[in-house]
C-alpha cells in the first residue's frame, strides 16, 4: 500500500475538492480495498469517489479521486483505504490493514 | 436538427471541454507505510468453551509486519478482536482478551516501542513508530464463552485491525 500526504485543490465541480491518490496493494492476501475519510475524531465525511470499494490486484497500482465538499474541507483530516477480508473458513484470525493519508 | 438546437449543443460541448481541461489534480504519492500479514492467526479449542491463539492451547497468534520507510512519520495501530466476524449462532455473551506486543525488530532501538505503547481502550494497542524499518507484531486473542457454556461446533473467524495513520 501507498499512503499519501493528498494537497485537496479546487475540482471541476463548483464547491468540490478533489485529492488524488494511488493505491499499490502489497498483500497477496487482499485483492478489495475500502475508500473512507474521516475528520480527526474519525468521525466519517461525506465524499465521492467512483467506486468506494476498489480491486486492486497483488504488487499493482490503482489511482482513484477523492472528491470532498468544499464546506466539510476543515473538518477533513484522514484519506485511508481498508483492506477487505474474505469470511474465513476455520477458526481462524483475519487481518483487515488500514492505511490513513493525512490531510495537513 | 435546427440551427439553434445545433448552436446549443456545440456551446455546451465547449463549456464542457474547458472545465474539464481546467481540472486540478495534486497530491504526492510517498510509499512510506505498508502491512504485511505474516502469520495468519489460528484459535485452538483448549477447553469446550475456549478459544485461545495461544501455541499451547493449539493455536497460533498472529504476526503482522509493519514496513516504515521514513521515522517519525507513522502510528501502528492494532486493534485485537472483541467479536467474531462469523460464528454459528451465540446464544450467551463472550468474554474477549487478547494483546499486541512488539516481536522481531530490524532495529534494535524498536524494542522501545513495547514500553511506550499506549492501550486504550483495552483492544486497541497504539505503537509510535519511530524509527525507519520493519517491525513484526504478535497478536493473540482469547474468547470465553458464556458460563462454563459449550461454544456450538462450527467455524470462528475474527478480525484484526492494523492500521497505519500518519501523524
Amino acid at each position: 500500500m501507498t499512503p499519501t500526504y493528498p494537497v485537496l485543490d479546487s475540482s471541476y465541480i463548483n464547491g468540490v475538492v478533489v485529492a488524488k491518490m494511488k493505491l499499490f496493494n502489497r498483500r497477496n492476501d487482499v485483492e478489495y480495498y475500502q475508500i473512507e475519510v474521516f475528520t480527526k475524531d474519525w468521525k466519517p465525511v461525506k465524499f465521492a469517489t467512483t467506486t468506494r470499494l476498489l480491486k486492486v490486484g497483488y504488487n499493482k497500482n490503482k489511482l482513484f479521486n477523492v472528491y470532498i465538499r468544499f464546506v466539510d474541507v476543515k473538518r477533513t483530516k484522514y484519506i485511508c483505504t481498508t483492506s477487505k477480508v474474505f469470511k474465513g473458513g476455520n477458526q481462524e484470525t483475519l487481518v483487515s490493514s488500514m492505511i490513513c493519508s493525512k490531510i495537513k | 436538427m435546427s440551427i439553434k438546437k445545433i448552436t446549443a449543443v456545440a456551446l455546451l460541448l465547449s463549456t464542457t471541454s474547458a472545465i474539464a481541461t481546467d481540472s486540478p489534480i495534486t497530491g504526492s504519492v510517498q510509499p512510506k507505510c505498508s502491512v504485511y500479514t505474516e502469520t495468519q492467526g489460528v484459535y485452538g479449542n483448549p477447553l469446550p468453551n475456549k478459544l485461545d491463539t495461544l501455541p499451547a492451547s493449539g493455536g497460533t497468534k498472529a504476526s503482522i509486519r509493519y514496513d516504515i520507510a521514513q521515522a517519525n512519520f507513522y502510528l501502528a495501530r492494532i486493534t485485537h478482536p472483541n467479536s467474531f466476524s462469523s460464528s454459528p449462532t451465540l446464544n450467551d455473551s463472550v468474554a474477549w482478551t487478547g494483546s499486541s506486543v512488539v516481536g522481531q525488530v530490524s532495529v534494535a532501538g524498536m524494542s522501545a516501542y513495547e514500553a511506550a505503547k499506549v492501550v486504550s481502550p483495552s483492544n486497541v494497542t497504539t505503537f509510535n513508530m519511530t524509527l525507519a524499518g520493519s517491525t513484526w507484531f504478535t497478536v493473540s486473542s482469547t474468547a470465553l464463552y458464556g458460563y462454563n457454556k459449550a461454544l456450538p461446533a462450527g467455524n470462528y473467524t475474527a478480525i484484526i485491525k492494523a492500521d497505519c495513520i500518519a501523524k
